[in-house]
């Protein structure tokens, strides 16, 4: 992996990697992007671009998380005397800064109290909603988030993003039908995201108790993930998982099913995959792990992007199917 | 690739030029002759050099199919595109476009998706975390 970014930070970041982005705080911070010549001179000669909010941005995202916090101030301060105090996005990033300097829940209450007085004023202000419920999430209360996430998401029901925290913090409670409705409507509004294909089909593989029709539902979304996107470890590895779990059930079905008559209550809406279906699939998905496994583990060009331990868990994987094969 | 496309460029703009001033030469000397054949091939000629100059310095093309193309992001990761801003950070290419919304990080996942609910109080501790036990992961 290339080394951290801060104008493309990477997806997952941790503490180390998070340490040196925040290192490159000083040299960013000891020129001042803004030009302070008079108005029509200041558009001719400014340096500013696009860019370089985004990386006060993720600079400030990334200080305050080594706990850089006078760096952090600078950024906020830069910020808002380019964007106003009263942006909304600016607002946002004061609040977040406030919440990260509250040592105690007390602290965090007045900060919370601090987000109602802003949206008593501006109730559309969504960026603070979010933060809002960020702060419950914090507090540990979760129920209290989750009423008002369903409260944001009535208001504004395209919002991926808030359907896709809902279903997050549903699946933590263990609600799996209550998660995959949401994650179903962040389908809705984003169709081609194999990441919630796989999200959805994990939910339905954990959905207990576990029957052949969710595990056909698993199956789907993940086969639907990987038509989408050729290459996707988690698609491929759940696959996998999914198909080797269902075979024998499928192979169970198959013997005694004809005989029992009420099978209305296990297909709702489709009937199960067909047991030579599945079959291949498994064989397709552990061509295809396989390939990435040995592709990722030469160092191939055009194949390191994978992350290292969602390839070791692959590898795993083929190794335990291995033996039980051979 | 871009030494092969710039010395194209400059040799058809060379040409091109070229023939332009032949042709306002030869038309304010003679008006009424017809233009000789060798600058009209010199013309075609610049301009053919010039087209494949320029098709020889695009960049090369993205999969058109979606699932190719999404492979491609996923095998590869994101690359340099040879520029850096002037912070010193280098340009990559597209990443995931749904990286968003936070959902590769499976179940409670600790990805930096959904910005909107960014647990800074979380992020913080887990930081702390790591430093007190020596900076291992």
């Amino acid at each position: 992996m290339a080394s951290p970014n801060l104008l493309a930070p990477p997806s997952s970041i941790t503490p180390a990697t998070a340490l040196a982005l925040s290192q490159k705080a000083p040299p960013i911070l000891s020129t001042h992007p803004t030009s302070t010549l008079p108005w029509p001179l200041s558009l001719l000669f400014t340096s500013e671009s696009p860019e370089t909010w985004t990386i006060h941005e993720n600079l400030f995202y990334a200080s305050l998380r080594t706990g850089d916090d006078k760096s952090a101030r600078l950024i906020l301060d830069r910020l808002s005397s380019r964007f106003s105090p009263a942006n909304e996005r600016i607002l946002t990033l004061r609040g977040i800064y406030e919440e990260a300097l509250a040592k105690t829940p007390a602290e965090l209450e007045k900060v919370f109290a601090n987000y109602e007085n802003v949206l008593r004023d501006e109730p559309t202000n969504f960026s603070i909603r979010k933060r809002r419920i960020a702060v419950l999430k914090s507090l540990g209360r979760r129920e209290e988030a989750v009423t008002a996430l369903t409260v944001l998401l009535e208001n504004s029901p395209t919002d991926a993003e808030a359907w896709a925290e809902l279903g997050d913090l549903y699946a933590q409670g263990g609600c799996w039908a209550q998660a995959v409705f949401c994650l179903e409507e962040v389908l809705l509004i984003t169709p081609n995201a194999w990441g919630a294909h796989a999200q959805i089909a994990t939910l339905h593989y954990l959905t207990t108790p576990s029957t052949v029709s969710t595990l056909a539902l698993a199956l789907r979304h993940f086969a639907r993930s990987v038509e989408l996107n050729e290459s996707y470890l988690r698609g491929w590895y759940g696959l996998k998982l999914v198909s080797k779990k269902l075979i024998p059930m499928l192979a169970e079905v198959g013997r005694g099913g004809n005989k029992r008559g009420n099978r209305e209550d296990e297909d709702e809406d489709a009937p199960p995959p067909k047991l030579e279906t599945v079959k291949k699939l498994e064989e397709l998905a552990t061509g295809k792990l396989a390939e990435i496994v040995r592709m990722y583990g030469a160092g191939k060009k055009g194949w390191t992007g994978f992350d290292e331990a969602e390839v070791i868990a692959a590898r795993e994987l083929l190794d335990r199917d291995g033996k039980i094969e051979r | 690739m871009t030494l092969l496309s710039t010395t194209l460029n400059a040799v058809g703009l060379i040409f091109l030029t070229h023939a332009v001033y032949s042709t306002h030469e030869h038309t304010t000397t003679f008006p009424s002759a017809p233009l000789p054949l060798d600058i009209t091939v010199e013309l075609l000629f610049s301009t053919l050099v010039l087209s494949a100059g320029i098709v020889f310095a695009s960049p090369s093309l993205k999969p058109i199919q979606w699932s190719r193309w999404a492979g491609k992001i996923e095998r590869e990761g994101r690359q340099s595109e040879g520029t850096w801003t002037r912070e010193g950070e280098e340009v990559l290419d597209e990443g995931d476009p749904y990286a968003f919304l936070g959902l590769d990080g499976g179940i409670g996942g600790k990805g930096e998706g959904r910005r909107g609910f960014w647990d800074v109080r979380g992020k913080r501790q887990e930081y702390a975390e790591w430093v007190k036990s020596g900076g291992k992961n």
